[in-house]
């Protein structure tokens, strides 16, 4: 309810233009790390080693990105003293930064392995796995990132949900790996890539996650970290009754 | 041994308890304001306030010029009495008396409920007899008693190292920070139960208002504590709880750290952003 009003309406011209910086920086890093794991998962699928020496170049600017919006942070908690909602968003924003930056990490993991599988040469084994929960996962970074844009709670919400499929799947998953590996252990080598490929992808669902919950307290003042999915809903539920 | 210290188990629960033991219901009542109602002649300057002040607290009173906040802290010991156009409806308990009583002894009454202004105005004499000005006042004639006094509330004050060697002289070659302190310490001289301070620190320069902040700090020891102020950061620094005014309407009463972290109503959140105009 206190949020459908934005950023903008400050006694102070210059706080609303910080505020509003960070805030935009955060969802340009959100745009680059969502590219990163589009790209470390295509570049998997297809075998396109170009694609994913190129997506590792990328987490280079997700690093430095991370440096300055923290550094932004910083600065205006110094000059500033914020509080309530403003202070909210600083926080939030510069917790949101370091997950974005620990996706980006592992998507750099993800092209790693897509290069060693594409020297290996294809097996394709576990491929329809990796497709499968590379989908879901793309979509809860998209999502979290609408939600921050909209500081949509509902949205985040969702994602939190959607994090608990990604870890079923991952563990069924996991399963059909072993049972290749034992099948024919010649296997093994590029079946444990995908593994790690796999268990990249679900950190990364896990930072999305951590990502809504980050939102959900800029926006209710809940801080829902290690709650569970009803009390999330509670939390998102009666902030929108109030 | 014991599994919890094979363990090395931490009481997580409680550094809690340490971290946020305030309450507003498990707090002892020091004033209660019940419906209280100020006129300046036609004009309804507090519209009916209920809200009780916690012993041994830190209150203070936020909200923009003209909301009534000085206000409200004058009725706690009469001084709107003092304004001829001014009337008052409504009561004001101090140990479950109405302090509005037509029985009650206004001096004494301000005995108990002291109040420091935002500028000092200690009297033109020795810093000695600023302190014991009050016990004096109320016929104390031994000096041992006064000496001692007048050490205790220097001390209390934070004061007493920097002026132990010239109690003698005038209060007045002071500086202004240590004047203000030595309101307050002229003010608990007399053991009141309620210090209310009107902007205490508003009229210093940031070294003095931090060691202000600090003595408020020691002080909510020994007393309740009332603050006006303008700075919002020094009310979320000294206060336990946080009252929001505006125009005449208590509008948020809580918990400092949850006021200025996530205040209920929109109009607290507005304030304390910087959003007002």
């Amino acid at each position: 309810m206190q949020f459908e009003d934005n950023y903008s309406s400050h006694i102070s011209q210059q706080f609303n233009d910080e505020l509003e910086q960070i805030r935009t920086q955060l969802l340009t890093m959100g745009g680059i790390v969502e590219r990163q794991v589009h790209d470390a998962v295509e570049s998997l699928l297809t075998g396109d080693t170009e694609l994913a020496e190129q997506s590792r170049r990328v987490d280079k600017q997700t690093n430095d990105m991370e440096l300055m919006i923290d550094e932004q942070c910083t600065m205006i908690i110094a000059r500033r003293q914020p509080a309530a909602s403003d202070l909210r968003l600083i926080i939030s924003v510069s917790k949101a930064v370091s997950d974005l930056e620990r996706m980006g990490d592992e998507a750099s993991r993800i092209c790693r392995h897509a290069i060693e599988l594409a020297d290996a040469g294809d097996s394709q084994r576990g491929y329809q796995e990796v497709r499968h929960i590379g989908n879901l996962v793309r979509a809860m970074v998209k999502d979290v990132l609408t939600a921050f844009a909209r500081n949509d709670t509902e949205l985040a919400y969702r994602v939190a949900k959607k994090d608990k499929e990604v870890d079923q799947e991952y563990r069924s998953a996991m399963r059909s790996l072993v049972t290749y590996m034992m099948e024919d252990p010649r296997a093994i080598s590029s079946v444990l890539n995908v593994t790690w490929v796999l268990r990249s992808l679900e950190r990364i669902g896990d930072h999305a996650r951590n990502m809504a919950e980050h939102l959900i307290y800029l926006v209710s003042g809940t801080d829902v970290r290690h709650s569970s999915l009803k009390q999330i809903k509670q939390a998102v539920q009666a902030d929108s009754d109030s | 041994m014991t599994s919890e210290a094979k363990t090395h188990a931490i009481d997580i629960s409680a550094m809690q308890r340490e971290n946020r033991t305030l309450n507003l219901e498990d707090e002892t009542t020091a004033l209660e304001v019940k419906n209280l109602k100020l006129y300046y002649g036609d004009n309804e300057a507090l519209h009916g306030i209920d809200m009780m002040i916690p012993k041994n607290r830190v209150t203070a009173f936020i909200g923009p010029s003209g909301c009534g906040k000085s206000t409200l802290l004058r009725c706690f010991n009469r001084m709107n009495d003092l304004v001829d156009s001014c009337r008052i409806d409504g009561q004001i308990l101090l140990d479950d008396a109405n302090i509005y009583d037509r029985s009650v002894d206004v001096a004494e009454l301000r005995r108990r409920v002291g109040m420091v202004f935002q500028k000092p105005n200690p009297f033109p004499k020795s810093i000695y007899e600023n302190v014991a000005y009050g016990l004096r006042i109320q016929g104390v004639t031994k000096k041992r008693v006064i000496d001692e006094t007048v050490e205790w509330a220097l001390r209390s004050a934070a004061l007493w190292d920097e002026v132990k060697d010239r109690l003698h002289e005038s209060a007045l070659g002071m500086s202004g920070g240590q004047q203000q302190r030595l309101v307050i310490a002229r003010t608990i001289a007399v053991k009141p139960e309620v210090l209310l301070l009107d902007e205490p620190a508003s009229a210093l320069d940031p070294i003095s208002t931090l060691k202000i902040e600090e003595l408020i700090h020691e002080l909510k020891n020994d007393f309740t504590i009332v603050i006006v102020t303008h700075n919002m950061q020094q009310a979320a620094r000294v206060s336990d709880y946080t009252a929001f005014m505006y125009m005449g309407d208590l509008i948020e009463f809580g918990v400092t750290d949850t006021l200025f972290t996530n205040p209920s109503k929109k109009q607290t959140e507005d304030y304390i952003t910087g959003r007002y105009g």
